[in-house]
């Protein structure tokens, strides 16, 4: 697994800016190890659904 | 994350949010009894898109009612609820008109698992080609992703389904088969016609 530093293009609009991050976060995955995204996967994920209801 | 095409299998030794909890914990249970398919938006999510849901779509193949009540009964002994009914025979009456039934957690809403037959042979095809996720703590089926970005481009179309979309054709367009892609969404452009 690389690790390397992934850049974000930023986009003209908002549709562009979300189209790019949904790139960036792919190729992040794609060079990162999957325990390295999914930490931040479960981050957002869990404060939005708790312990309590699953 | 390693996808072998040919095994139709994806290894994901990934972090396990609560969300992928849920999906386990559910799918462990129905699975005793039929079989399933995990389809549309929790299947970008399973494979790393950064948004959650409160809905996880299923299709389990057509079962007798007897059977459906043993899975009901299992369900509710393991801490989930039906949304729509507490009546078994009303529950499966829905799911055989082709409606689809949800289950949460005793005492919540969301996030809860919506429950379908397939309706035709469009919706029956995804048992044929499903995809094996393997994690940590056990194993998800998918519907295969070719299938997933043609239902997501050219069937819901929202802004968040197109980046759902992307985000699998980012992430395996190497790997993907986009005739299949094609011939899915000429499929899915007769049956709305």
């Amino acid at each position: 697994m690389v690790n390397q530093r992934i850049f974000l293009t930023p986009g003209k609009n908002n549709k562009e800016e979300r189209l790019n991050f949904v790139k960036y976060w792919a190729e992040y995955i794609k060079t990162h190890s999957d325990k390295d995204w999914s930490e931040q996967q479960k981050i957002l994920v869990n404060s939005l659904i708790g312990d309590d209801n699953v | 994350m390693e996808y072998n095409k040919e095994k139709r299998e994806i290894i994901l030794d990934k972090e396990l949010n609560n969300l992928d909890i849920f999906a386990l914990k559910f799918l462990n249970i129905i699975s005793r009894y039929t079989d399933y398919v995990v389809i549309a938006g929790y299947v970008s999510i399973l494979l790393g898109r950064t948004r959650t849901t409160e809905d996880i779509d299923v299709f389990i193949k057509i079962i007798s009612k007897k059977i459906f009540f043993e899975m009901y009964q299992d369900l509710e002994n393991n801490g989930f609820w039906c949304l729509n009914t507490d009546n078994m025979e009303r529950a499966f009456d829905y799911l055989e008109t082709r409606h689809a039934i949800r289950f949460a957690k005793d005492g919540y809403s969301i996030p809860n698992f919506e429950v379908k037959f397939p309706k035709d042979k469009l919706d029956e095809d995804a048992f044929e080609d499903s995809i094996n996720v393997i994690l940590p703590k056990g194993n998800i089926i998918i519907s295969c992703l070719e299938r997933n970005i043609a239902f997501k481009r050219y069937f819901l179309k929202s802004d968040k389904d197109n980046e759902d979309a992307s985000h699998l054709e980012e992430l395996f367009h190497d790997k993907l088969d986009y005739g299949k892609i094609n011939k899915i969404r000429e499929l899915i452009i007769l049956r709305g016609l």
